[in-house]
């Protein structure tokens, strides 16, 4: 063995792997329905839940969901966070992310939080605490996607 | 402890399942299988899921599959070797005396992926995947090996293949596909030699779920039938390496067998009446014909096996909802007269690396 | 009839970001091979095999458990592995416990090894395990989700930043006298202050390391420890149960099990405690290796598994009751997920450092007179929990 050969340390390799995800039956509906300006959420007559993301059956009562009802366009924050250090493939931050429980649906769904200034983290905080009523606003030209929508605050 | 299928549900057989979400499939094949049991999902006190996140497309599946699998606030857990391997865990709980009434879960949606890409990634970085070890490379390694070890010929490959398809087109539960003639099988293309296009099983999408239960819970439930006792598993793993004896051994399917038969205190393959078989391959099907032993009194995959439907990860599964059907005399058109005990198999990973078996017995009747 | 299950042996690697002089299989093979030679059991006395093994993707090689097979001397074994994400190494215990006390295997190997930084995009990777409609659009990784139940739950229990911080600042200090565990050191509350915030209210030092390494624990009936080990841990009770992934259903009034104070944890606890005979965890438990990602998350488990009330957890650091020495119940005497995260392994991290601490082989963080110890593991968002408990003396039916 040449004196002049060096052992490799590693090998590299990128690997990619498509996938054609499916949207089935109830998502497919959402995503129209984002497009029309509208968020639609499923319910399930025997456990009267309603929710948001929707979803083709209740995991409660094991039955399908079996109505559509469209939430109201205010809700309020049940959970939030101020996102410092971002990471490949998102949005540069800082950002604020929240889950809001829209009027009318018992469960809670997560977007950005427009509009604030998050400079000041702690307050900022604040002003996203759970319990914070939102508002819904969409995009110029909402695409079928769930940012077509953000939240912003109520007052 | 013995343990009793109580229920079963497979997905409508289909090549490319569009219309429907991997969880709508999951929740709609799981709810089949607890009506088909009788009992609710709130009754359930453990989940065993089988499943594959690369072929699901998602770093950790269950996280969104679990709940359609029946698991909402239930003890779950997931094996990712086979569906039938889910199956023997499964076992193994109920005989923990742990549990008492689980659900075994398991998908596959391989219409939805590059198969190939992923069978691909299975290969260690250093020696195997730098030339493209696949599915189709290892099977035809395999299919090499068994055509010598066990002397069968490309016209007796293409002879398996028509076989297999008339039984399937039996099925009422298999997929709509028409009989090829001999002709038609060997003039299909090679892959890669000496396999040929139609030597090799067709892969679609499908879910299996069956609902298993203790001796003990069925005692607490006298009004509940069960369709079948689980008499013996067995499964094993071979070396990754494809050498020669590995090839030709079947190390793995002997010692799972053998496992599945001290289990059930059975002899040997003469005291089953029907054997499905995974066979990505009908040289597969050749070999494990001589491997295991099964001779005259056993019917080989009555419902077609792999060529009635091949949803990948959990065909094994399929096959065994098959025995268990056999043994319940609830085949339908495929049905073999006066089954008593009917055995199901499963392989995974390269050229028949891991091998599963389970043994169902028919449930006494009072 | 059912068998006893009793730990036999376990071994860990040093944990650390990178093993460059090793590849993925051959860590699993020093894990395997160390804890059998650790009691003298060679291959052959093995049985079976469960493989831990959570996403491939870090390690870059799908089902990576088939080509370590070889390497772990298992070829020709009854071999399965097993994936509930983060969870996956309490849940490898539970399997293995199954497959003895069944009566189906007499000895079972539980081996496993991570390498987290083969890919510098771990995050990524962890984006990936969301809904790829609802909220891959949304940096809904980890650390967010986590990061948002911590600030309601400090809301409501008015818990500050600086009280969690003294969790982080003991469990650095704990695994000082662990060679196993990746981060460790002597710092104080204000330096985990001065970290950088991540998510608030997570900063830098209230969020796990990234760690590599082996791990492997042997456990087999009653035959198998007279024969093996003298001084064994039994597995008496053991519970888990998984949730539903959507976060919004879980944080919500209508939710049946409250995320933001973890009750979840009570369903694996309550059904491992019974299966135990554990009435009173504050004095019949001396070690809680709780499955700790984030500083957050130690301490509102052991509120949900009986050991004090909700939202007092931290203010009970604050007074000392979970020090190794002197503390009412040892709190992760290892330093814990949070000093040490391989997230193949982390929950057989958590089961090993609580059999080894009562078998009376836990080294340096050894603690005085473990009679029971306890070990959680956590997958997905919170969303798979297992509870074990181990015992000096055999499980009795109650």
């Amino acid at each position: 063995m040449s004196k002049n050969l060096t052992p490799q340390s590693v090998i590299t390799e990128e690997v990619t792997l498509r996938y054609d995800y499916a949207l089935g039956e109830v998502a497919g509906t959402f995503m129209d329905g984002l497009k029309q300006r509208k968020i639609l959420a499923t319910r399930c007559s025997k456990s009267g839940m309603v929710y948001l993301p929707p979803r083709a059956f209740c995991e409660r009562s094991f039955e399908k969901c079996d109505g559509w009802i469209e939430a109201g366009h205010e809700g309020v924050i049940e959970a939030s966070t101020v996102v410092l250090r971002g990471f490949e493939g998102s949005r540069p931050p800082p950002i604020a992310v929240a889950f809001v429980r829209l009027d009318g649906v018992h469960s809670a769904i997560a977007n950005y939080v427009e509009g604030l200034d998050l400079s000041d983290t702690e307050r900022a905080m604040d002003r996203l605490a759970p319990g914070t009523r939102v508002r819904v606003q969409f995009v110029p030209e909402p695409q079928g996607r769930v940012t077509d929508f953000y939240f912003v605050l109520a007052q | 402890m013995n343990c009793y299928v109580l229920g079963l549900a497979l997905y409508p057989a289909v090549q490319r399942a569009a219309g429907h979400r991997l969880e709508e499939m999951v929740y709609h094949t799981a709810h089949a299988a607890l009506d088909h049991a009788g009992i609710h999902r709130r009754e359930l006190d453990h989940v065993t899921l089988g499943a594959c996140d690369e072929l699901d497309g998602r770093s950790i599946s269950s996280m969104l599959l679990a709940m359609p699998a029946g698991a909402y606030l239930v003890d779950e857990i997931k094996v990712t070797d086979s569906a039938a391997s889910a199956l023997c865990l499964e076992v193994a709980r109920l005989k923990s005396e742990e549990f008492d009434i689980g659900l075994v879960a398991s998908w596959c949606k391989s219409s939805k992926t590059d198969v190939e890409s992923v069978m691909r990634l299975r290969g260690e970085p250093f020696y195997t995947r730098p030339f493209g070890m696949n599915m189709t490379m290892s099977d035809a390694m395999l299919a090499q090996a068994v055509a010598d070890q066990f002397g069968v010929s490309a016209a007796q490959a293409d002879d398996r293949v028509v076989k297999a398809y008339a039984r399937a087109s039996a099925n009422p539960r298999g997929l709509t596909q028409a009989v090829p003639t001999l002709a038609e099988v060997a003039a299909s293309p090679y892959e890669a030699t000496p396999l040929r296009a139609m030597h090799r099983a067709p892969l679609s999408d499908g879910a299996v779920c069956m609902v298993v239960a203790s001796q003990r819970w069925l005692d607490r439930h006298p009004q509940h039938r069960p369709l079948a006792r689980i008499a013996g598993v067995g499964w094993a793993a071979d070396s990754y390496r494809l050498d020669r004896s590995r090839l030709r051994d079947f190390n793995s399917a002997r010692k799972a067998w053998a496992q599945a038969l001290r289990m059930a205190d059975l002899p040997d393959a003469s005291s089953v009446d029907v054997m499905e078989l995974e066979t990505p391959t009908v040289y597969h099907e050749a070999a494990y014909e001589q491997v295991l032993g099964l001779g005259a009194s056993t019917q080989i995959s009555p419902s077609g096996g792999a060529f009635a439907q091949n949803p990948l990860f959990c065909t094994g599964l399929v096959g065994a909802a098959e025995a268990v059907l056999q043994v319940a005399g609830q085949a339908g058109a495929v049905q073999v007269p006066g089954v008593r005990r009917a055995a199901a198999h499963s392989c995974h990973g390269y050229a028949q690396q891991g091998n599963v078996f389970m043994i169902f017995e028919g449930a006494a009747h009072d | 009839m059912t068998e006893q299950v009793a730990v036999l042996s376990t071994w860990q690697s040093e944990f650390k970001l990178r093993h460059p002089s090793m590849t993925y299989v051959e860590q699993a093979q020093e894990a395997a091979a160390g804890c059998m030679a650790k009691v003298g059991m060679c291959p052959d006395d093995i049985d079976a095999i469960v493989y831990s093994l959570a996403p491939t993707a870090f390690m870059g090689v799908a089902d990576a458990d088939r080509w370590a097979i070889d390497h772990i001397f298992g070829a020709g074994k009854p071999m399965l592995r097993v994936h509930t994400g983060g969870a996956t190494g309490g849940s490898v215990v539970q399997a293995a416990h199954a497959l003895v006390r069944s009566g189906m295997y007499r000895t079972v190997m539980i081996v496993g090894a991570e390498r987290i930084s083969e890919t510098p995009d771990a995050q990524k990777v962890l984006n990936q395990i969301f809904d790829p409609f609802y909220e891959k659009d949304m940096p809904l990784q980890t650390i967010t989700a986590v990061a948002l139940m911590a600030n309601t739950y400090m809301r409501r229990h008015g818990i500050t930043q600086e009280d969690v911080a003294r969790l982080v600042v003991r469990q650095r200090r704990n695994a000082l006298l662990n060679p196993h565990a990746h981060l460790k050191g002597n710092i104080t509350v204000d330096d985990v202050m001065a970290s950088p915030m991540i998510a608030y209210p997570f900063k830098l030092f209230d969020i796990c390391p990234r760690s590599s390494g082996g791990a492997a624990m042997i456990v087999g009936n009653m035959d198998a420890a007279r024969q093996w080990q003298t001084r064994p841990a039994f597995i008496t009770g053991v519970g888990a149960v998984s949730d539903s992934n959507w976060i919004g259903d879980r944080i919500v009034p209508s939710a049946e099990y409250d995320f933001i104070d973890w009750k979840l944890m009570r369903v694996a606890g309550r059904a491992a405690f019974e299966r135990a005979g554990i009435t009173d965890p504050i004095h019949q438990v001396q070690v809680a290796e709780v499955y700790d990602a984030f500083s957050i998350q130690g301490l509102t488990q052991l509120e949900q598994l009986g050991f004090c009330a909700s939202g007092t957890g931290f203010l009970l650091e604050g007074e000392g009751a979970w020090e190794m020495d002197g503390g009412q119940v040892a709190v992760c005497p290892s330093g814990g997920t949070l000093c040490t995260n391989p997230i193949a392994v982390a929950g057989l991290v958590r089961a090993i450092e609580a059999a080894n601490q009562v078998m009376g082989t836990a080294g340096g963080h050894q603690v005085k007179n473990v009679r029971r110890s306890l070990a959680t593991a956590v997958g997905g968002i919170a969303q798979f929990l297992t509870c074990s408990v181990f015992s000096h003396e055999p499980y009795e039916a109650h």
